[in-house]
């Protein structure tokens, strides 16, 4: 397994797409988050919302760039054939796509961690100047608060774990561009679609098992009481959606042919 | 060179050739069909009562506080509004004063109690002067400044408005033909719409004090009858807590306590009614289909190394990708329609089968939405064709262009995002083209959060497919000048 | 020498809907010697090897890596060094920076990849990105890829293609020297001329089995069948001389007679005594490609149809 995972990140070191992409996780989620605090007004929102989870907006953006990487990291590999490459080198391919997935997870992580901190900051400086004062109940966003801290750990989860469902939905489908239409599809139509669905029981029934918006209750800081799913809670429907990616790539990488 | 013919008919050999594509488009067709169903069967509003209909076929609100009398033949009724209060829900405990803009006091003659009777009203409002209004969708603004006087007139099937503000000079506001029959009913009435907070609305409450109340004509004689029209009315929000509708006469004066309003229905007054936008929500779906196959159908042969054939084949490398867009547009544009034509009538028939009120719309604007849903998809598959010629990576041009197409959707669906931000998202980005789907129509007269969430966007239908037209366009230009500078 | 050293690959079977790639494909590869792996396109050749790395499970039989199954291997390049068709590096990435990736997979140290990339002859090239590279490059880097764990067995599939004849002539050198080494070297081909100067040992595949597993010379051999090439400008004439003795002659080009059945020290003899003028006699030599076309006729699948056909 160590070799593997060596491998595997000397794979990711040596190409430029990979570097580019978690730049552009970085810039996605910090961008868009200062973008709608700057626009943001506290009278437009009523002052009423929730200043942490409108600060970390951009992991919306974010998780885009996360999810390509996630797919291409092997549907890039059956794309070029390399993949038979791969799996003549690290023939127990169950551990190659461990390895694979352990790589994947810890750069994303880390380049998370800058995404979702740079958001932080960016909320930190730019919300209070838009009304999100203490004045209106709002106290600048804060690693020491608690709730706040929980919002940026599991954004950062959250990104990995996209980031994880993304490759074993690649490793099924194996092509690059099915993978990604799948993983889109997963994260940004589900919510589209809850908005279609009239009965109220069926939408919160959806907003509870789709991955972004069970994984992103995570942010939420206030009316917990009000969401469809608590935020640990929710972030672990995602986990299970990853979990269960990976564990069908890793089955399926398994007993077919390459 | 090849013939342009030539080199469309190879690459329409190359894209039907291949299963997955053809499969990709057909599967873009049947979602947007799923999702239809899936919207029509799952909603579930047994029970409430379907929405009041206009004089011209709409859905109106009409819910207020009425106090009236028969009226035989002409006639004509003067009063002066000395006073018009409004309230709306302090939290969960009684009211406080609040503006409400199109809080409405005035006189009304209209055909009879019936929901959605025609009618002529003279109001004054909250915060919009004196109107004359009839039949739900028209509005006239009557003269500026205090003007607290108010006059309807009868003279058969015409009804004219007056106002002043001293009682002796009089201004025409306007007039408005109905069919009233014999008897009509006219008097006092008081509305008082859902006012816009934030990005949602609240019901309120409004009073007002009539005095120098004048009948001439044939009206009935005895007493004034006041009731709460349309109380039942789907398009109504009720009072808020603690409160309700009536009226008083003292010291020959009238206080008319009112909710409701006397308008065309829009969002907000029919939160569970549903529009062919909603109904089409799997175009989102379809869209993720037809970006694929877009991608991919230039993406694979930069992989494959066919684009050296290709490019040997028909060497114009413009033409080339020309060709291959017009094939893609075309198929992307038939299979939209194919779908779009069964998921709208399938649809409607479900929802109302379901007792879900659908806005309606003309058959000219159910085709729009339909033909034009189709050049979406068509277009967004274009878009996909050319950001995969330049950036050549079918992940990341697959990517970019649904991430362009649903991130704004989404962030305009944020509470967070004030109105300007999210126009100006529907307006500049390729969602811009999801207008062409809108059927509801802005009415200033109603207050109402007219924002893409709720299915109002900013550009007009076409104009709103136009953008994403033109990124399309823009995106191949760029497309063939990489694809010619480029070694392939 | 024990074959348990080099590969065992014994009654694979396998189907693909309603093609039956692998029909009871069975041979071994020995060290020390080249084993040529020939057949027309479609027989097996590439299929049989990837079943051998593992990464195509068969219906039935078994294929073992000095006695072991591939995919049991803790590091499996270190036992057997492989290049396939498509070997495809990342385009954006350095040949070198490939074969780093390999050799961290392998617990192998960077100093390995250096050796190979001397030792295939790629070197400064090493250092650009895989994309610009020619298809002999690209077999190099495969080749370098392959010797990288330094294994005793090591397996080409169609190593010449895309190589110029200076690459031809340095790749057959370093399958020599390999197997010279000790080592067990396989290497396919779907071109008898590739392989007939530089294999010791053929195996023939045709329609998914080995239709023939033997040495060359002996091969050749039993295809020449102890004929003898006469050159003479009195064909009719030697003919006439030698029937009679016994021997079948067959006229075989304009002043050439092939004659079977006879020695060729009698043939002489014969021939003298009738003062019938000859210019050469010779044993007459199968070349490799007839011994293949006549194993491989009956196996083809989409032979080309012959000019008569067409015309007619």
């Amino acid at each position: 397994m160590r070799a593997a995972l060596r491998a595997e990140w000397t794979k990711l070191r040596t190409v430029a797409g990979p570097r580019r992409l978690l730049l552009g996780m970085i810039v996605a989620t910090v961008a868009l988050g200062a973008a709608a605090a700057s626009v943001v007004t506290c009278e437009s929102a009523g002052c009423g919302g929730d200043p942490v989870r409108f600060g970390l907006i951009g992991v919306m953006l974010g998780q885009a760039p996360a999810a390509v990487l996630g797919v291409l990291v092997i549907g890039g590999e059956y794309g070029s054939g390399m993949i038979r490459t791969t799996l003549t080198a690290m023939p127990r391919r169950v551990t190659a796509f461990a390895a694979k997935a352990v790589a994947l997870a810890g750069v994303v992580a880390v380049a998370g961690t800058v995404a979702v901190l740079g958001s932080l900051l960016a909320g930190r400086l730019l919300l209070p100047r838009h009304g999100f004062t203490a004045a209106h109940g709002h106290r600048a966003l804060s690693l020491a608060d608690g709730p706040t801290l929980r919002a940026v750990v599991g954004s950062i989860l959250y990104l990995t774990l996209i980031a994880l469902l993304s490759l074993g939905v690649a490793a099924v489908v194996r092509s690059s561009a099915a993978g990604i239409g799948i993983v889109l599809g997963l994260l940004y139509l589900l919510p589209v679609l809850t908005q279609a669905i009239g009965d109220p029981h069926w939408q919160r029934r959806l907003e509870q098992i789709a991955p972004m918006s069970a994984g992103l209750a995570v942010q939420a800081t206030t009316d917990l009481r009000l969401l469809p799913l608590q935020p640990w809670a929710g972030l672990a429907v995602t986990a299970g959606w990853a979990a269960a990616a990976l564990a069908a790539g890793a089955l399926l990488l398994r007993v077919r042919d390459a | 060179m090849t013939g342009f013919a030539e080199l469309l008919n190879a690459e329409w050999t190359k894209f039907r050739t291949v299963l997955g594509w053809v499969t990709g488009m057909a599967v873009a067709a049947l979602l947007v069909v799923l999702v239809a169903l899936l919207a029509g069967i799952s909603s579930d509003q047994q029970g409430s009562g379907p929405a009041p209909t206009g004089p011209g076929g709409e859905p109106v609100t009409d819910s207020f506080y009425f106090v009236h009398r028969p009226l035989t033949g002409d006639g004509s009724v003067t009063v002066t509004v000395s006073a018009l209060e409004s309230s709306v829900p302090t939290g969960l405990d009684g009211v406080r004063p609040g503006v409400v803009p199109w809080a409405k006091a005035g006189l009304i003659v209209r055909q009879s109690t019936r929901q959605g009777s025609p009618y002529a009203a003279i109001m004054v409002t909250g915060d919009h002067g004196v109107r004359m209004q009839h039949d739900y969708v028209n509005d006239t603004a009557g003269p500026a400044g205090p003007v607290r006087l108010l006059r309807l007139v009868r003279s058969g099937d015409t009804i004219t408005g007056y106002a002043s503000a001293d009682g002796t000079a009089w201004t025409t506001v306007g007039s408005a033909r109905l069919r009233l029959g014999p008897t009509a009913q006219g008097g006092l009435f008081v509305a008082s719409p859902q006012a816009v907070e934030g990005l949602g609305t609240t019901s309120s409450v409004s009073t007002a004090a009539f005095r120098d109340l004048r009948l001439q004509g044939g009206w009935a004689g005895g007493e004034w009858t006041g009731e709460q029209l349309g109380a039942g009315s789907p398009s109504f929000a009720g009072y808020p807590a603690d409160t309700s509708g009536s009226f008083a006469e003292s010291g020959g004066g009238l206080t008319v306590t009112g909710a409701g309003d006397l308008a065309p229905a829009v969002r907000y007054s029919l939160p569970t009614a549903g529009t062919l936008g909603n109904l089409l929500t799997g175009t989102f779906a379809a869209l993720i289909a037809v970006i694929v196959v877009g991608a991919l159908f230039i993406t694979t042969e930069h992989r494959t190394g066919l684009i050296h054939v290709t490019l040997a084949a028909g060497p114009g490398r413009g033409r080339v990708l020309l060709a291959k867009a017009i094939v893609l547009g075309s198929v992307a544009f038939v299979a939209g329609l194919a779908g779009t034509v069964v998921a709208v009538p399938l649809g409607v028939r479900l929802a109302r089968a379901h007792g879900v009120y659908i806005f309606p719309v003309s058959a000219s604007t159910g085709l729009r939405v339909a033909v034009g849903t189709a050049a979406l998809l068509a277009a967004a598959s274009v878009l996909a064709l050319a950001v995969g010629a330049v950036v050549r990576s079918s992940a990341a041009a697959v990517t970019t262009v649904i991430v362009a197409f649903v991130l704004p959707y989404l962030l305009v669906a944020n509470p967070f995002m004030p109105a300007g931000a999210a126009a100006w998202l529907t307006r500049v980005t390729p969602a811009a083209a999801f207008a062409v789907q809108q059927t509801l129509v802005k009415y200033p007269q109603v207050a109402n959060p007219y924002t893409p969430y709720n299915d109002y966007y900013p550009l007009a239908p076409w104009a709103g497919l136009a953008v994403l037209a033109g990124y399309a366009a823009a995106g191949l230009a760029v497309a063939a000048v990489v694809l010619r500078r480029r070694d392939a | 020498m024990s074959p348990i050293q080099g590969i065992v690959v014994a009654g694979l079977r396998k189907r693909y809907g309603a093609t039956l790639a692998l029909d009871g494909m069975s041979f071994t590869v020995r060290p020390g010697v080249v084993t040529g792996f020939v057949g027309p396109n479609g027989a097996g050749k590439s299929t049989t090897m990837r079943v051998i790395l593992g990464l195509d499970a068969v219906d039935e039989g078994i294929a073992l890596i000095g006695g072991r199954r591939y995919r049991g291997l803790r590091h499996p390049l270190k036992h057997v060094g492989s290049l396939l068709d498509a070997a495809a590096p990342h385009p954006g990435r350095s040949g070198r920076n490939h074969l780093l990736w390999l050799a961290h997979s392998q617990g192998l140290a960077a100093r390995r990849v250096d050796r190979v990339i001397e030792q295939v002859g790629l070197g400064p090239a090493a250092r650009r990105g895989a994309g610009g590279y020619s298809l002999g490059m690209r077999q190099r880097l495969g080749i370098a890829a392959a010797l990288l764990g330094d294994p005793p067995i090591i397996m080409l599939d169609e190593p010449f293609n895309g190589m110029d004849p200076d690459g031809i002539i340095w790749m057959r050198g370093l399958l020599r020297s390999l197997a010279a080494d000790g080592r067990a070297v396989l290497v396919s081909s779907h071109l008898m001329s590739e392989v007939q100067d530089t294999a010791d040992h053929l195996v023939v595949a045709g329609r998914g089995r080995a239709i023939a597993d033997a040495g060359v010379a002996d091969l050749i051999a039993a295809c020449s069948g102890g004929r003898v090439v006469l050159r003479t400008t009195a064909g009719a004439d030697a003919t006439r001389v030698l029937a009679r003795a016994g021997a079948t002659v067959a006229a075989t080009g304009r002043d050439t007679v092939t004659v079977s059945g006879m020695p060729a020290d009698r043939i002489v003899a014969l021939l003298g005594a009738g003062a019938v003028p000859f210019s050469e006699v010779s044993a007459h030599r199968a070349t490799l490609e007839d011994v293949y076309l006549e194993l491989t006729r009956e196996a083809v699948e989409f032979r080309a149809a012959t000019p008569t056909e067409v015309t007619r």
